[in-house]
């Protein structure tokens, strides 16, 4: 089961239709969008070498620096696909309609991007980081050999988890042992090679890395159709703080803990969330096992719960969204971690939060 | 902002390192508002630098990406009361 959600992020994929933007059009009539689906861990650059062969015809004279745009708002490249699709698409558009630029790069909004080099040198640095919080170092990362680092980096490109996994486990990288999985007995196959992790259920050093993104809207909205649009990258709040796992005897540390502990402030107020919703409780748990990746039900028990979580003063979260996939607030930490976690060994999460009007000034 | 704790509105001492032989800084620690993007540090240096582009490092190890906040970097990474930043005028950590 481990390694069966881990596979389900790894085959994840948005269906992209890309449009050329009409600026650069100096072909009658106007090329046609085209279509191509864009693996969820990978990023936006690596599939220029597809689009570009549909376009180049049409194309101004001048030298190419590829960007990609999503209703007016420049696309960071170096933030995975999937999570740009979580969130700038609160309600999921397919295909998503991306607009392609090959000339006027927008260097006030976007760094420098050369390519695939660019995207790997990002991603090895993203593992550094995620190393460094995880061992106190990244010596691991630092010194793996050439080859091996060229096979991650292809195992990342062509979504081969098998070769990923073969790599990552010399970077013994593993903070926490799936407590879920393992009281389930499933945990024999993704522990080879982690010599490291000593007691069951004991955490390394229990950090874990955490890419946060949070938007605060300011308007109320029911459905998120109607949810207004990010225009500009000022409304995304970054947070990169990792959480630090407290297992309690006969306790999960759940997905809601860890909200809590990386967004303090919106919790200030009702320190005992948890204890106020008793119902969140182990038929949640055996029902998950089962269902592990499923979100349709998760959205409706989510908002409730969270509405019984969130105090009037304080702000409200309306969507907490991993990998495509709303879960439930009361999945184990762990679980989530290891199995929802990108290749950078970061975890990234998006957020999308209601401040009340009077704290928003 | 509401996501934002209180602690990141105060400053972090930010220790810049010149390696590989990159122009040194007159002043090498600056006091840089925890609010603001590591992608602000790297226009500081390359400013002062009079560069374009520079490859810039904390702990001699990774390079942040330009989007986290000098605050988290600090409580991530920093020690002994600063954040230490190298710069390099080429790579000089993979």
């Amino acid at each position: 089961m481990h390694m069966e959600a881990q596979k389900y992020v790894w085959e994840g994929a948005i269906p992209l239709q890309i449009h050329l933007h009409e600026s650069e059009v100096t072909t009658l009539p106007p090329p046609p969008p085209t279509l191509i689906l864009a693996p969820r861990i990978g990023y936006l650059p690596l599939l220029v070498g597809l689009i570009r062969p549909y376009f180049s015809s049409a194309l101004p004279p001048g030298v190419d620096t590829v960007w990609f745009e999503y209703k007016g708002l420049p696309l960071k490249w170096y933030i995975p696909t999937g999570v740009l699709f979580d969130l700038l698409c609160p309600e999921p558009e397919r295909p998503w309609n991306l607009t392609v630029h090959f000339r006027g790069y927008p260097g006030n909004v976007l760094i420098p991007c050369e390519g695939e080099d660019s995207v790997k040198w990002s991603f090895i640095n993203s593992l550094k980081e995620a190393a460094y919080i995880i061992n106190g170092n990244c010596k691991n990362v630092m010194n793996m050999s050439q080859s091996d680092q060229a096979e991650l980096w292809r195992s990342v490109m062509n979504g081969s988890l098998e070769g990923y996994l073969r790599v990552s486990s010399k970077l013994k990288l593993v903070t926490i042992e799936d407590e879920y999985s393992m009281k389930m007995n499933f945990s024999s196959k993704s522990q080879q090679g982690n010599g490291e992790t000593n007691v069951a259920g004991q955490p390394k050093t229990g950090r874990i890395p955490v890419r946060l993104y949070v938007w605060s809207v300011s308007e109320d909205f029911d459905d998120l159709e109607d949810a207004p649009n990010i225009d500009s990258w000022d409304k995304v709040s970054f947070i990169n703080r990792p959480v630090e796992i407290h297992v309690e005897k006969g306790k999960f540390f759940t997905l809601h803990d860890a909200v809590k502990m990386l967004l303090p402030s919106f919790f200030s107020d009702n320190p005992l969330i948890s204890d106020e919703s008793p119902k969140v409780d182990r038929v949640d748990k055996t029902e998950m096992s089962s269902d592990d990746t499923s979100n349709n039900k998760g959205r409706e028990n989510l908002s409730e719960h969270v509405k019984s979580s969130s105090t009037t003063r304080n702000a409200e979260i309306k969507l907490v969204r991993i990998q495509g996939i709303e879960p439930k607030l009361e999945i184990p930490f762990s679980w989530v971690v290891n199995n929802l976690m990108n290749p950078d060994h970061f975890l990234h999460i998006y957020i999308c939060v209601k401040v009340p009007e009077a704290n928003t000034t | 902002m509401a996501t934002e704790s209180p602690s990141s509105a105060r400053k972090v001492v930010v220790h810049f390192r010149a390696t590989g032989g990159a122009p040194i800084l007159k002043q090498a620690k600056f006091k840089i508002s925890g609010t603001d993007k590591f992608a602000k540090v790297i226009e500081f240096l390359c400013r002062h630098l009079g560069r374009e582009t520079l490859f810039v490092y904390v702990n001699s190890a990774f390079s942040p990406n330009p989007d986290e906040l000098v605050i988290d970097l600090y409580n991530n990474f920093g020690f002994d009361g600063k954040l230490i930043v190298n710069y390099a005028c080429s790579m000089a950590w993979g």
